[in-house]
């Protein structure tokens, strides 16, 4: 059989997994969410909020899509690539995405602010001209208590239009 | 979860059976996870992840839309066979559950292996006359949607058999279809009601009729009167009061049946 088979040891898995680039392997237990995983590690820019799936801090890109951290048990990242927004930008080299939300002043307790990204990233990465809907629907995941989403619905055009390259026109 | 002691990422159906049914492993199939995941029974000792699996994709094979287990909500919404089956209720009902995030992991075949009163898809596929996929020790099975949680068929999806794919029958293909969450709000996983309406016309009559609830009990029931009053041609009036009576019978309460009817009463007036 080519199944993988994982089995515990003293209640961890011993997982393989691409973190921002990085081949890591990494201890973790049988009854951990990824989050909680990832934030044990290190990983501490993804947030732990509601933990129940509803409110979207603890989003991460696995396998290149945002996902619950908070609902994929963490084994299931084996042989996975996750980026966390620590894997995005840094404080010398943002990305677009962290540039324009703080331009906009989309940033305001941050709490929600990794999660939105990541979902942001995702969408401009398969939609690099989102209309406002799009953008609404792929952030009514992450949820913001500070805003009323006018912000970051601006940032994410704007950083559409910067990696679109200047000059051309959002669609209405 | 504390007694997980494996986990099994099987990439053939027929390995990941295997694993469901060995003594040793007291696997549970684990899809999307989103439900699974905070809800796994303690006398599960095996994640058995079906990522892995070749049961994903949407595709018409023989005029039938087909739509593999493994399919997530935000690829049914996107797809555009599903955009464009029946009116696009299929996709209609994947974009309103929960957020993108959700519709980002969990799968179709998730949201139908066990009965519960929010799951969106369950009350859709009844009103299609859908059929499933399921593989099991004796084989592959297609069995009616309406059967798969009936005790008679005496299989418990993704502890002792796998789902591998929907068939949406291609009868069903130029319905005219309403799908309708009624929640507090468009992202809510719990909903008061949730309605599916079909309806096919020849000429000035009304040949085909389905009128199908979910979210009163964890398994979807159609509504009999509901239908033979729009079969009939009684009237938008006539039809939805059928309704209403049903929705009480059922328990549903004022708000929902109240609310309910007006919204077929509002299909009915559409045709």
């Amino acid at each position: 059989m080519k199944t993988g088979i994982i089995e515990t040891k003293k209640g961890f898995f011993e997982i393989t997994v691409a973190i921002n680039g990085e081949k890591k392997e990494l201890s973790v237990k049988n009854d951990e969410s990824l989050l909680d995983a990832l934030r044990r590690h290190g990983w501490k820019g993804t947030k732990k909020g509601c933990d129940t799936g509803d409110c979207g801090s603890c989003a991460v890109l696995l396998n290149g899509r945002p996902v619950l951290g908070c609902l994929a048990p963490a084994v299931t990242a084996h042989e996975g690539e996750i980026t966390t927004i620590e894997g995005l930008g840094s404080v010398r080299a943002p990305h677009p995405l962290q540039v324009a939300f703080v331009e906009a002043g989309a940033v305001q307790c941050g709490f929600c602010i990794p999660g939105m990204i990541l979902s942001s990233k995702h969408l401009l990465d398969r939609t690099p001209n989102p209309t406002e809907a799009e953008i609404r629907k792929a952030l009514d995941g992450n949820l913001c208590r500070c805003t009323g989403y006018v912000k970051q619905v601006e940032a994410v055009k704007a950083a559409a239009q910067k990696l679109r390259g200047k000059g051309k026109r959002a669609r209405a | 979860m504390k007694n997980i002691k494996y986990y099994v990422c099987p990439s053939t159906v027929k390995e990941a059976l295997a694993v469901l049914l060995s003594k040793k492993y007291k696997a549970m199939a684990l899809a999307g996870g989103t439900l699974v995941s905070k809800t796994l029974p303690d006398t599960v000792e095996t994640y058995l992840d079906l990522k892995n699996l070749p049961i994903k994709g949407i595709r018409l094979q023989g005029g039938n839309l087909v739509i593999g287990a493994g399919a997530t909500f935000d690829e049914i919404d996107r797809s555009k066979l599903c955009r464009s089956w029946a009116g696009g209720c299929v996709s209609r009902a994947a974009e309103a559950c929960s957020s993108q995030l959700v519709r980002n992991m969990a799968t179709i075949g998730g949201n139908i292996a066990r009965p519960h009163s929010f799951n969106i898809f369950p009350v859709v596929l009844l009103g299609l006359d859908a059929k499933v996929r399921l593989q099991t020790k004796k084989g592959a099975q297609l069995v009616d949607f309406q059967d798969l949680y009936s005790s008679g068929l005496g299989l418990r999806p993704g502890l002792d058999s796998l789902i591998t794919e929907i068939v949406i029958p291609v009868k069903t293909r130029k319905w005219k279809c309403e799908f309708i969450k009624l929640a507090k709000t468009a992202s809510s996983w719990e909903s008061y009601i949730k309605l599916f309406f079909s309806a096919e016309k020849k000429g000035k009559s009304v040949i085909q009729a389905r009128v199908a609830v979910g979210a009163l009990s964890p398994r979807p029931f159609r509504a009999p009167e509901a239908e033979k009053a729009l079969l009939s041609g009684a009237g938008a009036e006539a039809a939805a009061k059928a309704f209403a009576a049903e929705l009480e019978a059922a328990r549903a309460g004022e708000y929902r049946s109240s609310a309910a009817s007006s919204l077929f009463k509002r299909f009915v007036n559409s045709l």
